[in-house]
């Protein structure tokens, strides 16, 4: 299992795949996915209200589905504990 | 534009230009399907393709219906559509149901049709959910296209072999639901 170190990004590094440069990275229940490959993601955004940078938890719960939709998105990391 | 009836909704609450996107790109989702299941329906053939080639149809004229029944929505609401159609496409609210690499694959067929109707379920959930009890009208339009929606997925999702269900045919008109918008 070598090079299995999770990053732990902070809100600003989050933040900084936002999608506008072809990165887009969400956070859901402290993981941070890898969404940039998503149709439903494009240019960082989701539905017209959401965007990717964003710790999207609270979000999710409002949304016509479940959080089983991230699980075919590779997750590349955590997201550290703002308190 | 219909100026009070935009100032109502505005009034109520309702992020305005956001739910002019979502009109939009959903209104993409429509025609661009539209175009998709033209290609679908055209390779379902055979003794299994035939037999969903009906419901197939039925779901590809509903979905223009929906595009015809969401556009005077939108130019109500001061919004309007792309001036580009490749733009237009690009913009749409669900992936293109692009046809299966094995076209004679009718589970694959299948699986495209129903994920087509999932995407637009959630949708309209979404555009009924944010305008309930706020902008009556295009609730109204929303959880018309809904009801098809609802009916569509569940045609596909039975001959993919998830159980009843409890649905026929059609009979009589296309559109039981979002006829009303459309004379
Ligand atoms: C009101 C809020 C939301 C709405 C209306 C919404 C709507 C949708 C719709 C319609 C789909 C397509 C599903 C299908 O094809 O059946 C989808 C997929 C997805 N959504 Fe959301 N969603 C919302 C919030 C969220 C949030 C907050 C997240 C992130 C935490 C999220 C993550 C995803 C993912 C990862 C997919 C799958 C994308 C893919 O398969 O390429 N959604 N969403
Ligand atoms: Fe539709
Ligand atoms: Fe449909």
């Amino acid at each position: 299992m070598a090079c299995s170190i999770k990053k732990v990004f902070t809100k600003e590094e989050l933040k900084k795949h936002d999608g506008s440069n072809g990165s887009a990275y969400v956070a859901f229940g402290g993981k941070v996915y890898d969404v940039s490959q998503s149709f439903h993601w494009r240019k960082g955004i989701h539905q017209v209200m959401h965007h990717a940078g964003c710790d999207l938890t609270e979000a999710l719960g409002r949304a016509p589905h479940g959080s089983d939709m991230l699980d075919k998105f590779p997750v590349v990391g955590e997201l550290m504990d703002s308190d | 534009m219909a100026k009070v009836a935009r100032e109502m909704v505005e009034r109520a609450g309702v992020n305005v230009d956001e739910l002019l996107e979502l009109l939009v790109n959903n209104a993409a989702a429509e025609l661009t399907t539209y175009y998709y299941y033209t290609i679908l329906r055209v390779n379902l053939i055979g003794l299994d393709g035939e037999t969903i080639k009906e419901i197939a149809e039925t779901a590809r004229i509903e979905d223009r219906n929906h595009f015809e029944a969401i556009v005077p929505r939108i130019y109500e609401l001061g919004g309007r559509l792309p001036e580009s159609m490749v733009d237009f496409h690009n913009c749409s609210a669900c992936p293109p149901a692009s046809l299966p690499k094995d076209p004679t694959d009718v589970k694959a067929m299948l699986t495209v049709l129903v994920e087509a109707e999932r995407c637009a379920v959630r949708g309209y959930t979404n555009i009924c959910n944010l305008t309930a009890g706020k902008d009556h009208r295009t609730y109204d339009l929303a959880q018309a296209i809904l009801n098809e929606e609802v009916e569509h997925e569940s045609w596909f999702s039975e001959f993919l072999g998830e159980g009843p269900s409890g649905h026929f045919l059609r009979r009589g008109d296309t559109s039981p639901f979002v006829s009303k918008f459309l004379k």
